[in-house]
């Protein structure tokens, strides 16, 4: 089974981001792989060991520093990776990415494409199932479990509203990971050297055929007009004491303060 | 002239609440308001989506439409946008929602803001706030072209009004044909027909401080007795002590009750972006440190299962009283 991941490097997250002037302050952010898209890495590697032939590409589209993403993938055991990488892709919103991607795979020969269910930084979710639109393939998007997985078709549990959906897929397809999927892999020191020796082939707009009209700030059809801190909600009472006590009080405060039984 | 269609969400042949908040808002901006309703055995519940202001309801009811599949809502509600001439698509951001607004955005060539907690509305211009980087930060976006808005809205963002009695006037979609390559065979419900944590006014839910299955069993009459969902975290759940569709959080649901109590959970970041909208929070947890206490509105610092027991009597009192 051929798999691709998408991969994004994303600003970490877990660390303080402070916002100025409706932009966030660049100084101090660290940049890593967006964890779902370890979990869909994950997923892949497995998905291969399963059927026991077939191979691994991840591919990105992203800044020169996101050969770093690629790397740690192709150090979980990925065997191979693709970097888009042109200034053209600046200001793409997820339409615009997948507009991207769509061009880039179009050409190329896969079973399945994983990716993470949505990126860490915008929380949108939106490219996979774009990507899925414009390839005209068919999509299952949050997956907590791969059921069967043969060649041209895989059983998935996907996380629904109303309890985990069953559903058969036929291949090729692009599917989304949630990450209860499964718990990542370390990269080996002997991973981490090899990956310094798997192919990573860099690739501009001109490469993949892409038309710089329809990616980047011309081709984007959403915009982030400006970043704002979310209002604070502030630390309210804390009570501590006898159980006996401190329930009765906040129970008071429900009932008189909050009226939440009004 | 703005024109609005709201693709309507069902639990089983119920319209759920996210869905009439939606209405809801758009009857509130004065625009003219349509809504897409697809299952099995749904048509009565056109004369609702009527009531909270449809104009107009596309009805797609049958046998095969009972278990949400992508390919098929997506044909649909192109379908009813085509046949409505929709100049914007309202979805609610459910695990549905946020499955379908990506594929109806793309066939429609357009773009769509998801996870949207507060909207300005000027005809077709939008401007929209989404919570992003788990929460850390606030998007103000927008749109860059001309199109179709397509927005996927949280629930909670917008209050559903009370209904007024409407008959709807209902346009009968046809089934799309097609083959449906990621057919959804059954669902596999661990939850337990308690309440729904995305349409609950109170959620009672549960982290690791609960210690077992047995624990998450002894917290659930506090649940019981407010007539709360019962949610938990993402540790109690990878843990198998609760089922995955319990999950609070950013990778589970994301809820915005009137009432959220943590109890004895400590406060993960993603833990904290899928309850922070809540209006009021309550935590129980004996560590006075977590970071849980920087959210809280009321903390109690203690031992869960002397609180609990406490909070179940008192309220029970109060419910008989």
């Amino acid at each position: 089974m051929n798999i691709i991941v998408l991969i994004k490097q994303v600003i970490d997250v877990e660390l303080n981001l402070r916002i100025k002037d409706g932009a966030l302050v660049e100084d101090g952010l660290n940049y890593v792989i967006s964890s779902w898209d370890e979990t869909a890495i994950e997923a892949a590697l497995q998905l291969v060991e399963t059927v026991g032939a077939g191979e691994v590409t991840l591919i990105t589209i992203g800044p020169e520093r996101a050969s770093d993403a690629l790397r740690k993938g192709l150090a979980m055991g990925a065997d191979k990776a693709v970097h888009v990488l042109d200034s053209a892709f600046d200001g793409s919103d997820s339409f615009a990415y997948a507009r991207g991607l769509a061009k880039l795979l179009e050409t190329r020969e896969y079973d399945l494409i994983l990716a993470g269910k949505q990126a860490q930084d915008t929380d949108a979710g939106l490219t996979p199932s774009m990507l899925a639109e414009f390839l005209g393939l068919p999509q299952v998007t949050n997956i907590v479990k791969v059921d069967q997985a043969e060649e041209g078709k895989m059983v998935l549990h996907r996380k629904g509203d109303h309890g985990n959906e069953v559903i058969e897929l036929t291949l090729p397809a692009v599917v989304s990971v949630n990450d209860s999927l499964n718990e990542p892999r370390l990269a080996s020191l002997r991973g981490i050297m090899q990956a310094k020796k798997k192919p990573m082939e860099t690739m501009d707009l001109a490469a993949i055929g892409g038309d710089a009209s329809l990616v980047g700030e011309s081709g984007r059809q959403t915009k982030i007009i400006s970043l704002l801190e979310p209002e604070a909600r502030q630390a309210g009472k804390k009570f501590e004491g006898s159980e006996e006590e401190t329930s009765k009080q906040v129970i008071d405060l429900l009932l008189n303060e909050a009226k939440i039984f009004a | 002239m703005a024109k609005i269609l709201v693709v309507a969400e069902v639990k089983g042949t119920e319209i759920k609440k996210p869905t009439l908040e939606l209405l809801s808002h758009a009857k509130s901006l004065n625009i003219d308001t349509e809504a897409v309703l697809i299952g099995d055995g749904v048509s009565e519940q056109a004369g609702i989506l009527a009531g909270y202001g449809a104009r107009k309801v596309y009805l797609a009811d049958d046998s095969s439409l009972g278990l949400y599949n992508t390919a098929s809502s997506t044909a649909l509600v192109l379908d009813a946008v085509k046949q409505s001439e929709a100049s914007q698509v309202w979805l609610s951001a459910s695990e549905l929602g946020r499955d379908l607004t990506p594929r109806v955005a793309a066939r429609l060539g357009v773009g769509a803001l998801t996870d949207l907690t507060k909207l300005e509305v000027d005809g077709d211009e939008i401007t929209a706030y989404r919570p992003s980087m788990s929460t850390k930060v606030i998007q103000k976006c927008g749109f860059a072209k001309e199109g179709i808005r397509v927005l996927c809205i949280r629930a909670g963002a917008f209050d559903a009004a009370d209904a007024e009695p409407a008959t709807a006037d209902v346009v009968n979609l046809s089934l799309p044909e097609q083959d449906i390559r990621a057919l959804v065979k059954e669902i596999v419900t661990e939850s337990t027909g308690e309440v729904d944590l995305q349409e609950a006014e109170i959620v009672v839910s549960v982290g690791r401080g609960v210690k077992g299955p047995e624990g998450v069993d002894f917290v659930r009459p506090l649940a019981q007795v407010l007539g709360a969902a019962y949610g938990s975290s993402r540790a109690v759940c990878d843990a198998g002590w609760a089922p995955h569709t319990a999950q609070v959080g950013q990778t589970g649901k994301v809820v915005a009750p009137d009432v959220y109590f943590a109890i004895g959970i400590s406060g993960a970041i993603q833990h904290l972006a899928g309850m922070s909208g809540s209006k009021l929070i309550i935590a129980i947890n004996k560590d006075p440190d977590a970071p849980i206490f920087k959210v809280a509105d009321y903390g109690i610092v203690g031992d869960l299962f002397k609180v609990v027991p406490i909070l179940i009597e008192e309220f029970k009192k109060i419910k008989e009283a």
